[in-house]
């Protein structure tokens, strides 16, 4: 009985092995359309887990998205907090960082040594600076001739005000507030069509002396990422965590990123269900191609009494190994192919994820031994009508 | 005899034939639905995006420097310089007027605000007033155009207003009507002084003039403003109301303007005096922000258009990105569609051996049998393909409908490229077994080896 076992499993995968080995060209050609199948797959699954994350990261392109104010306030600009609020700010959404900065507003009068021109300003105290997307822009670049570290600190002028004082890039700029007075070298200028372009900013302290404010601040702005959700939570936390503060989103992005988002991630989801889809109707079809080979095989085999389970069998096996092949091969090649596409699109090769992987060979077995439902048609198949060359 | 073969073909088989078409129909429906749901994408993210509000502000030239701090300015009120009102219909003259979603100019100020007449008697004062009866509190005014419609050169009328570029303010009740003493409250005031809605409150001038108190004038509240910024603590006035209050008819200060653009590449970002005269045409008839933002400074003399480059640029940024992906994702589903068709057409060449055996046998050449299988190949392409058209128009206002709420038009473009694919593929598919079976002894074939 067991010799028996073990003669029929022998012969099993020996039939199997000729069923494969029977024709190179057809075999190439399944390999070919599961390979195939399998890499697009594992490309666009990939790069969609890939590219919805870097959305969230391109979303950050339009600054801080949280802000935090002294509670009550009217948005006067004229209560503050105490500068160590920043210390108990999470610095973390899952593994992304929040960038953070806080800032003193201080009214001033602006002066400018080289024009005599005076005038008031909104004079913004920073730390640090939010390396958002003003990064593009000219604004960090410094005072040509000088030296990296210059022996005055630097303030950064908005482009109406530089135009207003006549200011230019490394003319030295006198602001004083009361009886207090700080210097600083121009840099920046650029127009940026917020409120930057009315402003100078500064260094924190220097701001807090200007302001006689040792040790406060005016807002916290914070760069959260991540998707819309997990924005919502950490404001929850937050206002949790800091009870004294008002945490508010900005709402002009928190909100149209949302719906952006939404929309975005939508249209991709849709797309590679679509293409998961076509995929499994291109196996189909080679399948089908199969089927109508194997009539004589299958008659052959009826005729010499095999049953119509274990025929079926047979063929199964062979379309789960053809799938495991073809998806080893085509989900490796899937995954390089979405990270030079992550590459051509974001700029920044997408991250390979491993357990795409695994998804997209059992996408492409699930696949193959489902199109094998062609094969089914063999059932109807009479041995003698085959023989006689008919159907 | 040629007609009645490929006849005799479909009707001896019509089930098989009705497989291929199938697929056929089910790819080229796959491909219809993909092209014209990202033919239409750009235009429809671009409208999304402009649910982040305006990307144009527009300031007048001779303005002195806003003291603004989060939202509140703290200019003087005579300093600075204003904008006539009665300019703004120029906007939609321009050459991409119809890029112009929509724009709002804006008057600040500040007002002493009461919630009773001064010269009510004691007893009917809110809370506010008898704990702080000595000063009125200031509030920051704004006033704007809300649902605010007025006719084109054209015939047409075009309504625009705050509540259409900025989307993400909320009202709890409704918007004020122009004209009428009607205002919103800002959630975080109106919580803070105790107003509701249908209150009436009553608004005084800031200005040093000397205002006698029975003649202020009553404000119906018609709804609670929620934006999550400077807004939740002012109170919104229709444009011609506020500058009756502050006594500046016809004027405005700062004008906001939300405009569908296409994403600057690097020609976009050279200096327009640097053009020749073709590169400046091009510059011109192209809706970058830049030369949108010269159209509007020609129309409105005196003016500083600003591009505000955080909004401008961010959604250049991310929708030229998800345009390039998009079209990568298009393209790996018609290279799926294409194999699965293409590998369903060679199938259906490949069961027909023995027909191919027997014509030779009676003396076609391949030639002929090539012809002939293509002529019905390119057939079920031309049928399959138009009615894989018609089912991916459904899909593709289904998908269109669920993703952004609305369908795209169906294209003519589409339908050819759809009709040319599905040909080009079925012969190229069968063309590969086609040339095997040219190559067939009919003699084995017929005898079954």
């Amino acid at each position: 009985m067991t010799s028996s076992r073990a003669t029929n499993k022998v012969m099993f995968w020996r039939i199997i092995r000729r069923l494969l080995g029977a024709n190179r060209g057809r075999l190439f050609v399944m390999l070919l359309a599961l390979g195939a199948g399998a890499a697009v797959t594992a490309a666009l699954l990939n790069l969609q887990v890939d590219a919805k994350r870097r959305l969230t990261t391109e979303f950050r392109a339009f600054g801080p998205n949280v802000l935090i104010l002294p509670k009550g306030s009217s948005f006067s600009g004229t209560g503050t907090l105490p500068e160590s609020t920043i210390l108990s700010v999470p610095r973390n959404v899952g593994n992304a960082h929040v960038a953070t900065a806080s800032s003193l507003f201080v009214i001033a009068t602006v002066s400018s040594a080289q024009s005599g021109r005076s005038l008031s300003a909104v004079v913004v105290g920073a730390s640090p600076r939010l390396v958002g997307w003003i990064s593009s822009q000219s604004a960090l670049s410094l005072p040509k001739g000088r030296p990296m570290i210059p022996a005055e600190p630097i303030c950064m002028v908005g482009g109406r005000i530089g135009k207003q004082v006549h200011a230019e890039q490394g003319s030295r700029l006198n602001l004083t507030s009361g009886d207090q007075k700080e210097t600083c070298l121009a840099a920046g200028l650029a127009e940026t069509g917020g409120p930057e372009d009315d402003r100078i900013e500064i260094d924190l302290r220097a701001a807090q002396r200007l302001a006689d404010l040792p040790g406060r601040i005016s807002t916290i702005e914070l760069i959260v990422p991540g998707t819309p959700g997990e924005i919502q939570n950490y404001i929850a936390d937050l206002q949790r965590l800091l009870p004294d503060v008002d945490v508010r989103p900005v709402r002009q992005f928190t909100e149209g990123e949302a719906k952006i988002y939404n929309r975005i991630s939508g249209l991709l989801t849709a797309t590679v269900a679509i293409v998961l889809l076509l995929t499994g109707l291109c196996v189909m079809a080679a399948m089908t191609n199969v089927a109508m080979e194997r009539k004589m095989d299958v008659g052959l085999m009826k005729a010499i009494g095999g049953s119509m389970r274990r025929v079926l069998r047979l063929f199964l096996a062979e379309a789960a190994l053809l799938g495991l092949a073809g998806g080893i091969i085509g989900g490796a090649a899937g995954i390089f192919l979405s990270i030079g596409l992550g590459k051509a699109v974001f700029g920044v090769a997408a991250r390979p994820r491993l357990i795409v992987y695994p998804v997209a060979v059992a996408l492409t077995v699930f696949v193959a031994i489902l199109s094998a439902f062609p094969l089914r048609r063999l059932a109807s198949i009479r041995p003698a009508s085959v023989f006689r060359g008919e159907a | 005899m040629f007609l009645r073969i490929v006849a005799d073909s479909f009707g001896r088989r019509p089930r098989h034939k009705l497989l291929t078409g199938a697929a056929l129909a089910l790819g080229m429906g796959v491909v219809t639905a993909v092209l014209s749901v990202s033919l239409d994408v750009g235009d429809r993210l671009a409208k999304e995006f402009r649910s982040l509000g305006a990307n144009l502000v527009v300031t007048p030239q001779a303005d002195s420097l806003p003291l603004e701090i989060g939202g509140v300015d703290f200019r003087p009120v005579n300093a600075g310089a204003y904008l006539p009102e009665a300019d703004l219909p120029k906007l939609k003259t321009i050459f991409w007027h119809n890029n112009i979603v929509g724009f709002a100019p804006i008057l600040e100020d500040r007002a002493t605000v009461f919630v009773n007449p001064p010269s009510a008697n004691l007893n009917s004062l809110r809370s506010y007033d008898i704990l702080h009866p000595a000063e009125p509190p200031t509030v920051s005014t704004v006033g704007t155009w809300a649902q605010h419609k007025f006719s084109l050169s054209d015939g047409s009328s075009f309504a625009t207003g705050i509540d259409k570029i900025n989307p993400w303010w909320q009202v709890q009740g409704r918007w004020f009507s122009e004209g009428l003493r009607e205002c919103l409250v800002g959630q975080a005031l109106a919580r803070r002084m105790g107003f509701h809605i249908g209150d009436h409150i009553y608004l005084g001038g800031s200005g040093p003039r000397v205002v006698l108190q029975s003649s202020l004038p009553q404000f119906l509240v018609t709804g609670l403003l929620s934006t999550g910024g400077a807004e939740d603590d002012a109170i919104i006035l229709p444009l011609d109301v506020a500058q009756h209050l502050s006594e500046r008819p016809g004027q405005y200060r700062k004008l906001y303007v939300s405009a569908l653009t296409k994403p600057e590449d690097a020609f976009a970002k050279r200096d327009p005096k640097s053009f020749t005269p073709t590169e400046y045409d091009r510059w011109f008839c192209t809706p970058y922000i830049s030369s949108i933002a010269f159209q509007i400074q020609q129309e409105l003399p005196g003016t500083d258009v600003r591009v505000i480059r955080k909004v401008a640029e961010g959604e250049g940024q991310i929708l030229t990105r998800v345009r390039m992906l998009l079209w990568l994702v298009t393209g790996a589903a018609l290279l799926a569609a294409v194999l699965a068709v293409g590998a369903s057409s060679a199938a259906s060449v490949i069961e027909r051996r023995t027909e191919i055996g027997l014509m030779k046998a009676l003396g076609a050449g391949s030639g002929t049998v090539g012809f002939l299988l293509a002529a019905e190949q390119l057939l079920l392409a031309f049928v399959g393909g138009g009615v894989g058209y018609s089912l991916g128009i459904v899909l593709a206002r289904l998908l269109g409908q669920k993703i952004f709420g609305a369908a795209p038009e169906p294209s003519l473009i589409v339908f050819l490229v759809v009709i040319a694919l599905a040909a080009g593929v079925t012969v190229l598919g069968s063309a590969l077994p086609l040339r095997r079976a040219s190559q067939y002894e009919p003699a084995p074939i017929l005898r079954g080896e």
